[in-house]
């Protein structure tokens, strides 16, 4: 009970930003009754996918101050068992995506246990070390369709199936993720003020005080990194129902990893609104650039160029993005 | 067996011996000052104590419990807390928050462990400063602040690294209080690290001494402050003949490195 009440307690927020976010919530809810082309609608999904990736990376690597650049070996997890289970047996989307989750906490618990053994650069480097080796193993295991990877059939569902996450249009979709999208926002709310989270902003700024104080900082970043995880996998399963054609380069690749991370820094690491507001930025010029430029011969990898532009401004200006550049000026002006 | 008990406790940093053979005791309730020069191996010893470092030889025992090779945070939880010269536990944080992290210790309630943090600030006369971010405290406020957050865990032992350096005399004062009130009202036992001679000599009722890591005196102040290997290794004269007039005769002036 106290939980929930915690879970929906934004009241540390001042006015103005809660009725921003009030706002782009209703708005958000009204989306899809607005007129609007199937691109736009395929860019909103694929924001809200992003902040909730997001979401999940700022937990280990906002709060945690764990730079994790290997989020994408969780989507694959969670998309494949997905995919793998509705193909081979029919198993529903709402049975597959918490087993998903089972399978990506367990495989996190497998490589958190060595890799938070390591420090900063040295941890960034071995999680993209086991995501490109997870990728590379599912490009050659048959059983998960190797790198050919995995397509379901729509024909042989019909839709909406609700239970299998099967529809015709976008828009139940976009409802569906929007609901993981909130339940998101409410849990992160609860996690950056509960006894976890502040523990490990203790870790960050100074891991000899957390453990003077009581606190094991190897677990607790392992219990994070699983609570990370968890948030990945839940909306990998939902990109093997979205997507329909999983392999492992679009679910697993080194790509899709960085601009998690890069997203959740860009917005604000270790704010609750910071990976929104990064989704926001980054996902609409990324599919707009693709869009306009994208097929223009020698413009393929403009998006890439980006990422290092914005990686170089974060870093030089404000590391803690966007959202520490408003609560600077808010400060300022308090003053 | 004593509170605490250090058995010939050594700790090499390669071919650097830190702490070479430190043996003492405290019982429960005393206040204990830990003094020596810069480099003697005072906060390495705390670090040995609260189980950061791992000691290379010696054995540590704690309210009836070994804790040579326990993990820090093991320690922690048996009710061993301790402070560090210059961090708090998060800069970002508001200080109300830095105590809860403290208080968190001992429950997973948030708003057990708000009222817990709220307590504490009021006893340390904190509370005014509550919603402030640490960072943005001066230097005092913040001392009070680490003092705080460790005594959110409950602690039986409290080690006080350097609390007072940087300070000014007036709030050199007020942390005294602190450090008495923490003390006597209470009830923790308190080892306090410090280059602040007025405030070790005059809070606590025992003083060790440390040179090079060895153990050079253990007494009281009067005792300690008279003893001819502390003053030569760290009071120097002057001090000395402020605290005990009668020696200042036969002894040579030393550079006395009071501050660092």
């Amino acid at each position: 009970m106290e939980a929930i009440k915690n879970a929906v307690d934004f009241s540390d927020f001042p006015r103005l930003d809660l009725i921003i976010a009030g706002t782009l919530a209703a708005l958000f809810l009204a989306f899809p009754l607005f007129p609007h082309s199937s691109f736009a609608m395929s860019t909103m999904i694929q924001f809200l996918m992003f902040s909730i990736y997001g979401m999940g990376w700022n937990t280990i690597g906002g709060y945690g101050g764990q730079v994790d650049l290997g989020k994408a070996q969780y989507v694959g997890i969670g998309a494949y068992t997905t995919a793998v289970m509705l193909i081979r047996w029919d198993i529903p989307f709402w049975v597959s995506m918490p087993i998903g989750v089972c399978f990506s906490v367990i495989w996190s618990f497998i490589i958190g246990y060595p890799l938070f053994r390591l420090k900063g650069h040295y941890f960034a480097i071995a999680t993209i070390a086991t995501s490109l080796v997870l990728k590379d193993i599912f490009e050659v295991w048959d059983f998960v369709g190797a790198a050919r990877g995995l397509g379901i059939s729509p024909i042989k569902y019909q839709p909406p199936d609700f239970l299998r996450l099967i529809f015709k249009e976008d828009a139940y979709y976009y409802y569906v993720i929007l609901g993981f999208f909130f339940l998101g926002i409410l849990y992160l709310n609860w996690f950056r003020k509960s006894r976890l989270g502040f523990q490990l902003r203790c870790i960050k700024d100074n891991e000899d005080i957390a453990r003077s104080l009581g606190i094991n900082a190897h677990w607790a970043k392992i219990k994070t990194y699983a609570i990370a995880t968890g948030f990945v996998s839940v909306v990998g399963s939902f990109h093997a129902c979205y997507v329909k054609n999983i392999e492992p380069e679009d679910t697993m690749s080194l790509d899709i990893s960085i601009l998690i991370a890069l997203m959740a820094m860009l917005g604000g690491a270790g704010s609750l609104w910071g990976p929104v507001i990064g989704a926001g930025i980054l996902i609409p010029l990324k599919s707009y650039l693709k869009e306009w430029l994208g097929a223009a011969a020698g413009l393929v990898g403009i998006d890439l160029i980006l990422y290092g532009i914005i990686i170089m401004v974060i870093s030089a200006f404000e590391p803690r993005g966007i959202w520490g550049i408003v609560e600077r000026v808010r400060r300022r002006r308090k003053r | 067996m004593a509170f605490l008990e250090l058995n010939a406790v050594t700790k090499d940093f390669g071919g650097l011996r830190a702490n070479d053979h430190v043996s003492f005791s405290l019982e429960k309730g005393e206040l204990v000052g830990l003094i020596g020069p810069n480099g003697a191996g005072k906060t390495t010893l705390f670090n040995c104590i609260s189980g950061l470092h791992p000691i290379t030889s010696g054995r540590i025992f704690f309210d009836g419990e070994e804790i040579t090779t326990m993990k820090a945070y093991d320690v922690a939880r048996r009710g061993m807390a301790r402070t560090f010269q210059v961090y708090v536990a998060s800069g970002d944080l508001t200080v109300e928050e830095n105590v809860m992290v403290g208080c968190f210790m001992h429950t997973r309630s948030r708003t057990k462990a708000r009222e817990k943090a709220r307590d504490i600030l009021k006893e340390l006369k904190l509370h005014t400063l509550s919603e402030s971010r640490v960072k943005e405290l001066p230097v005092a406020a913040q001392k009070r602040v680490i003092m705080a957050t460790a005594l959110g865990t409950k602690p039986k032992l409290l080690l006080l690294d350097e609390v007072a350096a940087g300070l000014n005399p007036s709030e050199i004062e007020e942390i005294m209080t602190s450090i008495r009130h923490v003390h006597d009202d209470l009830g923790v036992t308190v080892m306090l690290i410090e280059h602040v001679m007025e405030l070790v000599m005059k809070v606590s009722a025992r003083v060790i001494v440390l040179d090079y890591g060895k153990l050079i005196a253990d007494g009281s102040p009067e005792q300690v402050s008279r003893d001819r290997r502390v003053i030569k290794a760290y009071l120097g004269e002057r001090f000395a003949a402020e605290l005990a007039p009668e020696i200042q005769d036969n002894g040579t002036r030393m550079n006395t490195d009071e501050r660092g």
